[in-house]
């Protein structure tokens, strides 16, 4: 498949009309997704909306019904073994050979996937904090300890693409927050993250992009930094909203409006308030209030998905 | 390759089930030789009849203590080849292996690899320890301890022996690979094959009583073929008391052409390996 797009080298992980059904059910529809290298890239959607379903059709565990997957820019079935090799990935709920101790699962993934020493493993299971447990069986590992020990297994062959299917499911805050940090430490060393969530706040504190996804469709797809500013809006209340509207359309500086009886919501970034109340006093229309207000990314979500609750 | 089979035999180290199974193949093979010798040197006589001469007495028992570790070891390595491959599914870690770019054929010729590794190292101690079982009780018997009978076999003819034995075990192994591949279940897998075996004798049984038509159906039955191969293992032709093998002694004049059944037990584990690759190509794999 030819690579379209700028700077093509670039787009680690792309899919093109990704669709996939259980019987009758759509699990993942039509689905057009671009990652690349450097950006942290939020898959988010609420439980059930088909984020494990297309991790899987990136992985190569499940077949789609239609469309393809592109990693490194080669077609992902016919060269699954090399790409995957260049990847690391988390699954839901990782699975281990529960016999057998964190340290030796790591050494026969790291057969696997060759080349990575045994000073290797030790250093990842350093880096999640599983160094003092490496020699226990995983039988006996908590749920997080696992999550962390699939972590290392997807780390230790040091990927250029990571994927994560919620990878702090099952982790305390303290856990959740170390995760957190080391995804946007993968960023920042120049690696391509994908990394699925239901969690918003997650996504917005993790990732410099986000797809939002519902019911097996992708109902957006942009930088977070982008969306921040969208949110970024003042709320006033004023004397004569009707005027008040009017004066305001006529600037070109100010982004959408919405009112509400009195109350006006204004798209315009926060350090604009004084222009804002310096022209509406110049047309005789007072502010009874004017306060900054923080758009959230939960807002856009409910705004994409039609007010439907992400959790 | 060489990577593929030490990561194997990593995820064998620590299982308890080849220990458990070997303990069982032990006993077994003691009671197969000793059962005989005790009742024998109950009876307070010292000359041997055929059947006991064939039970447990040097070169004869060599077919004895293989029949046994051919039907007892076709049980449980199908069991030990069931769990290799169902625990994976059990335990979710084929996505796993899987998503470190460990290709599907990859995969299962791993498994492969290393139940074969399991498996022959399994059947060599049994072979082995049913050896120094038989080596005891003829000395016991106070008989000689040669190959240098009438038909009995050359020295270079034993590890030959031993080999058509696990041959014929592998069609059994790969049965119950095939069906654990399939169900994505070690339980069904076991079932499937114990079931199976069980079934066999019974049906060649009968089929070989009622004769004709019936008694060609006997060619569809991995047993059937594998007695005709066994069958070379045989030292005179006495009948001799195969305690734990589900197999009837077949008739002479019963048994199929050797080198036709060869290929006929080749047939079958080449079709179990081919339908578990295809089935396991075309799937997705959810644990
Ligand atoms: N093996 C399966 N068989 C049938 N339906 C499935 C299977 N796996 C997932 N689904 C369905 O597909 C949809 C998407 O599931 P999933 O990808 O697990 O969502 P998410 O990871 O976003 O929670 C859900 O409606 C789920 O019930
Ligand atoms: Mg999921």
């Amino acid at each position: 498949m030819p690579s379209h797009g700028p700077a093509p080298s670039d787009v680690v992980l792309r899919t093109v009309g990704l669709t996939k059904r259980y019987g009758r059910l759509l699990a993942v529809a039509d689905l057009d997704l671009e990652v690349r290298r450097g950006q942290v890239y939020g898959f988010l959607g609420p439980n059930g909306s088909g984020k494990t379903t297309t991790i899987g059709m990136i992985l190569g565990i499940l077949r789609p019904n239609r469309g393809h997957v592109e990693l490194f820019g080669l077609d992902a079935r016919q060269h699954l073994a090399a790409v995957l090799r260049r990847t690391g990935a988390v699954m839901e709920s990782p699975s281990f050979y529960p016999h057998l101790s964190g340290r030796a699962n790591l050494r026969i993934f790291a057969l696997l996937s060759g080349g990575v020493s045994r000073r290797r493993i030790d250093e990842v299971l350093d880096l999640v904090g599983l160094l003092g447990r490496a020699a226990s069986k995983v039988r006996t590992y908590s749920m997080g300890m696992r999550q962390r020990l699939a972590l290392a297994a997807a780390l230790m062959h040091d990927p250029e693409l990571v994927v994560l299917d919620e990878p702090t499911n099952g982790l305390d805050p303290a856990g959740m927050r170390e995760v957190r940090q080391l995804i946007r430490n993968l960023g920042q060393m120049g690696k391509a993250v994908f990394v699925s969530s239901h969690l918003l706040h997650e996504v917005e504190q993790t990732c410099t992009d986000v797809g939002i996804l519902k019911q097996g469709r992708l109902l957006a797809q942009q930088p977070v930094s982008e969306l921040l500013q969208r949110g970024q809006a003042l709320e006033l209340e004023v004397t004569d909203a009707e005027r008040a509207m009017a004066v305001l359309r006529g600037l070109d500086w100010v982004g959408e409006l919405t009112r509400n009886d009195n109350r006006l919501l204004v798209q315009v970034p926060p350090e604009r308030a004084v222009d804002i109340s310096r022209v509406l006093a110049e047309h005789g229309i007072y502010l009874a209030e004017l306060r900054p207000h923080h758009n959230t990314l939960e807002e856009f979500f409910l705004e994409v998905t039609g007010g439907e609750e992400p959790l | 390759m060489i990577s593929l089979l030490a990561s194997e035999l990593l995820k064998v180290r620590g299982r308890w089930l080849p220990w458990i199974l070997s303990v069982v193949l032990a006993a077994l093979l003691a009671l197969t030789i000793f059962g005989p010798y005790l009742s024998w040197r109950g009876s307070g006589t010292q000359s041997l009849e055929e059947f006991e001469q064939q039970s447990f007495v040097l070169p004869w028992s060599l077919a004895a203590i293989l029949d046994t570790v051919h039907g007892v070891g076709a049980i449980l390595l199908a069991v030990v080849a069931a769990s290799f491959v169902g625990t994976e599914y059990g335990w979710g870690t084929v996505r796993s292996c899987l998503i470190r770019g460990q290709t599907r054929p990859r995969y299962l010729a791993a498994k492969l690899l290393g139940l074969a590794v399991v498996g022959l190292i399994f059947l060599a101690v049994a072979f082995a320890l049913g050896l120094i079982f038989t080596l005891v009780t003829t000395r016991l018997a106070e008989r000689p301890i040669t190959l240098d009978v009438p038909a009995g076999p050359s020295p270079a003819e034993v590890p030959l022996m031993f080999l058509r034995t696990v041959y014929a075990v592998l069609p059994y192994v790969l049965l119950a690979f095939f069906l654990a591949e399939a169900f994505h279940s070690t339980a069904a897998a076991v079932g499937g094959s114990l079931i199976y075996t069980f079934v066999e004798g019974i049906l060649l049984a009968v089929l070989g009583g009622i004769g004709g038509r019936a008694a060609d159906m006997r060619l569809l039955f991995i047993g059937h073929h594998v007695n005709a191969v066994l069958e070379l293992n045989r030292i005179g032709v006495g009948p001799i008391q195969a305690g734990f093998v589900l197999r009837p002694r077949p008739e002479a004049a019963d048994l199929l052409d050797p080198a036709q059944a060869t290929l006929a037990l080749a047939l079958y584990c080449l079709f179990f390996v081919g339908a578990s690759l295809w089935l396991f190509q075309r799937r997705d794999v959810r644990s």
